[in-house]
C-alpha cells in the first residue's frame, strides 16, 4: 500500500515537473496558443449559432426545449473538454510518432509509457470548451432547467470523468491502431468527429446513428444520456452508472490493445 | 555487415568484470510488410493483395559481451545494427532467441532495463528541443531519481569531459551538432547506466569533436565500468576505442574476435610504392620480377607498386632488393589500413563460411 502510495506521488510530481516543462515552451510560442484558442471560439460560435437558428424554426426538437438543448450541449463540452486538456498527445502518436519512429523515447525512459505521453503535453486550448461548458451548465442551474442538489454535484462530478475516460479510451484504441498500420490519424479524426453527435439529444438522429453511437462509439454515453438523469430525472444505473461501466469496459479494452501494440512497435530505420 | 569491437578495461578491481552484461542467444528479427509493387498499378494492385514480405532484420545472432567491455559495432548501412541495438535497448521484441541485459530481457522487463542503460542515438535527440539545455537534465534527475549528491558530482564530471559548460543555458534547438552530441552523452549517462548503447554517435561531427566523444566515451568507461556498444560508420572510433570485433552481414554475425587478430588475419598485406628516377629496362624489370612467388607487381605511371604479406618477406629485404636494382626517387609504405580490411570483408565476406 504505502509503495503504491508512493509511486502515485512520484507520478503526480514527474507529472507537474513535466506539465511545467511544457508550459515554458507554450510561453516561447504565444501566437500558437491565441491562435489555438481563437480558432476554437470561432467553432465553438457556429455551434450555438446552428442551435439558435434550428431553435427559430421550431420550438422543441423530440420535446426538448431551447434551454434543455443549450444544457445537453454545455455539458458535452465539459468531458470532452477534460480529456482535450490532458490526452492530446495521442494524437501525435496516431500520426507521425509511430511512423517516425519517435516513439522510442518514451519505452527508453522507466516510467509509464502511457502516463509519458499523456504528460508531455498540456493542451490549453481546451480551456475554451470548458468555459463554454461551465457556462451552460451554470446557465442552466440559475435559470432553473436542472436543479442542484449536493448528491447531484457528486454525480455529475463522477459522470464528467467517466465521460472522459471514455473518450481517452476511444482515442487511445484509435493511437495504437497505428502500430499496426503506422498512421491512424485519417481514422482517428473520422471516428472522432462522430463526438460531435454527443452535443445533441440522441433521438433526433436515425437509427443506425443511434445504435453507433451507444455501442462502439458511446458518445452517447459521455454527455446527453447522463444528462437525462439531470434534466427528467431518468433512471441513475441507466445513465450514469451505464456510464461508468461503459467507461470501465473501454478502458481495459483501450488499454489492452495499447499493450499489445507495443509488442508489435517496429520503430524506424535510423 | 556488422563489425563488433570491444576493449576490455585494466580495471581489475570491478568484479563484474568476468560477467557477462549482454547476452544474446540465436536472435532473430523479422519484419512483415504487405507486398508493394512498383508503379502506379503496382500502389492499386498493393492494395488488394495479401502477400506479405518478409524481411529478417537479424539472423540467428549470438553473442555476449563482459562487464566493462567498449564494443563497436560496424556494419554497411541496413546490415541489421541497429535493429540489434533496438532488441538490445528494449524497444523492439525479437521474433525468436533471447537477448538478455544484466540478466533481464528488455522488452519483458521495460522499466527495469530502462534505469540499466542509456541511449544515444545519432540521429535523433533526447533533450527537450525547445527548452534551455540545463532543463533537460532537471527532468532526467527526476525520471530517473538520481538524488542531489549523485547529480552534482555527475554533472561536474561531465562538465569536465563533455565541456558543456559554455552551452548548458543555450536552447537546444540553437545547439550545434556536436554541442548536441556532446549534451545527449550526457543526457544518456546521468542515472550512471551499467550498459551505454552508442547508434553512431560521431556521425556528422569535425575532427575536433569526435576526439573529445571518444575522450569522453573511453573516461567514462574507466571511471564507472560502464559497458559501452558502439555502432559506427568511422573505422577510427573503434580504432581508438575497442578491441574486440564482431561482424555481421545481413542480419547475421561473420566476425567476433580481437581487432589484432582482424589484422593479423585480413592486414598482414603492405605495399610498398617506388617512383623511380628514369624507366628501367627489360633486364631489370625482370631481376625484379625475381623476388618470390607472392610478390605483386603493378606498373605505375613512373613507378611500381610492390604488395606482398609481411609473413612471407621483409619489408627491408624488398626495398634493399629494389634500390639495388633500379635507381629510385621516392618510396612510400603503406600498411593495410583497418577501413581496408573492413571494405574487404563487407565486399566478399570473411572467407570463414557464413
Amino acid at each position: 500500500m504505502v509503495t503504491i502510495m508512493n509511486k502515485f506521488a512520484r507520478y503526480i510530481r514527474l507529472y507537474r515537473i513535466f506539465a511545467v516543462q511544457y508550459m515554458k515552451t507554450v510561453l516561447q510560442s504565444k501566437v500558437d496558443f491565441f491562435v489555438g484558442l481563437g480558432g476554437f471560439l470561432i467553432s465553438q460560435a457556429a455551434g450555438l449559432a446552428f442551435l439558435y437558428l434550428v431553435f427559430e424554426q421550431i420550438p422543441s426538437i423530440q420535446d426538448w426545449t431551447l434551454e434543455q438543448m443549450l444544457f445537453i450541449y454545455g455539458f458535452a463540452q465539459i468531458p470532452r473538454g477534460l480529456d482535450h486538456l490532458l490526452t492530446d498527445n495521442l494524437w501525435m502518436v496516431g500520426w507521425q510518432m509511430v511512423i517516425k519512429g519517435t516513439f522510442d523515447k518514451y519505452i527508453l525512459r522507466p516510467m509509464n509509457i502511457f502516463f509519458q505521453i499523456i504528460c508531455e503535453k498540456v493542451q490549453f486550448d481546451a480551456t475554451g470548451e470548458l468555459l463554454i461548458g461551465l457556462f451552460f451548465v451554470g446557465r442552466a442551474v440559475v435559470n432553473g432547467t436542472v436543479h442542484l442538489t449536493l448528491p447531484r454535484v457528486v454525480f455529475f462530478i463522477i459522470s464528467v470523468i467517466a465521460g472522459s475516460i471514455i473518450y481517452t479510451s476511444i482515442k487511445l484504441v484509435l493511437a495504437s491502431i497505428a502500430f499496426w498500420i503506422k498512421n491512424s490519424s485519417p481514422l482517428m479524426t473520422t471516428l472522432y468527429d462522430t463526438a460531435d453527435f454527443a452535443k445533441y439529444p440522441i433521438e433526433i438522429y436515425a437509427r443506425p446513428i443511434q445504435i453507433v453511437l451507444m455501442t462502439v462509439l458511446p458518445f452517447a454515453f459521455v454527455a446527453y444520456i447522463p444528462s437525462t438523469f439531470f434534466l427528467i430525472n431518468a433512471n441513475i444505473w441507466k445513465t450514469i452508472g451505464a456510464e461508468c461501466i461503459i467507461a470501465l469496459v473501454f478502458w481495459l479494452f483501450a488499454y489492452g490493445v495499447f499493450k499489445k501494440g507495443l509488442t508489435v512497435y517496429e520503430s524506424a530505420g535510423s | 555487415m556488422i563489425l563488433c569491437v570491444s576493449i576490455a578495461t585494466n580495471n581489475q578491481e570491478h568484479r563484474l568484470m568476468n560477467e557477462n552484461v549482454i547476452e544474446l542467444k540465436n536472435v532473430r528479427k523479422e519484419f512483415v510488410s504487405t507486398k508493394h509493387y512498383p508503379g502506379w498499378k503496382g500502389a492499386v494492385k498493393g492494395l488488394f493483395t495479401k502477400e506479405k514480405e518478409r524481411k529478417i532484420a537479424v539472423n540467428d545472432v549470438s553473442l555476449s559481451i563482459k562487464a566493462g567491455e567498449i564494443v563497436g559495432y560496424i556494419g554497411s548501412n541496413g546490415a541489421g545494427k541497429s535493429t540489434t541495438i533496438k532488441i538490445m535497448s528494449g524497444i523492439l521484441t525479437p521474433t525468436a532467441g533471447i537477448c538478455l541485459v544484466n540478466g533481464l530481457e528488455p522488452y519483458r522487463s521495460r522499466k527495469t532495463n530502462a534505469k540499466n542503460i542509456g541511449v544515444v542515438f545519432g540521429q535523433r535527440t533526447q533533450l527537450w528541443w525547445d527548452l534551455p539545455l540545463s532543463e533537460t537534465y532537471t527532468v532526467l534527475k527526476e525520471v530517473y531519481e538520481v538524488n542531489d549528491r549523485d547529480f552534482e558530482e555527475r554533472m561536474a564530471f561531465f562538465h569536465e569531459v563533455l565541456d558543456l559548460q559554455g552551452f548548458i543555458h543555450n536552447t537546444v534547438r540553437t545547439l550545434s551538432l556536436g554541442q548536441r552530441m556532446r549534451a545527449d552523452l550526457a543526457a544518456a549517462l546521468l542515472h550512471n547506466p551499467k550498459v551505454l548503447y552508442l547508434d553512431e554517435p560521431t556521425i556528422g561531427l569535425d575532427v575536433v569533436v569526435k576526439d573529445k566523444i571518444r575522450q569522453a566515451i573511453r573516461e567514462i568507461n574507466e571511471k564507472y565500468n560502464t559497458t559501452v556498444i558502439l555502432t559506427t560508420h568511422d573505422l577510427n572510433d573503434i580504432e581508438e576505442l575497442c578491441q574486440r570485433i564482431i561482424i555481421i552481414d545481413e542480419g547475421r554475425k561473420i566476425y567476433d574476435s580481437t581487432l589484432n587478430q582482424l589484422k593479423k588475419n585480413y592486414g598482414c598485406r603492405c605495399s610498398i610504392l617506388f617512383e623511380w628516377k628514369e624507366a628501367p629496362d627489360e633486364a631489370q624489370l625482370t631481376a625484379l620480377h625475381t623476388m618470390g612467388e607472392n610478390v605483386e607487381f603493378t606498373r605505375q605511371d613512373n613507378g611500381v607498386r610492390i604488395s606482398f604479406s609481411k609473413n612471407e618477406t621483409a619489408v627491408a629485404d624488398v626495398i634493399a632488393k629494389v634500390m639495388g636494382t633500379i635507381e629510385v626517387k621516392d618510396i612510400q609504405i603503406k600498411e593495410t589500413e583497418l577501413t581496408d580490411i573492413v571494405k574487404n570483408i563487407y565486399q566478399n565476406g570473411t572467407g570463414q563460411g557464413t
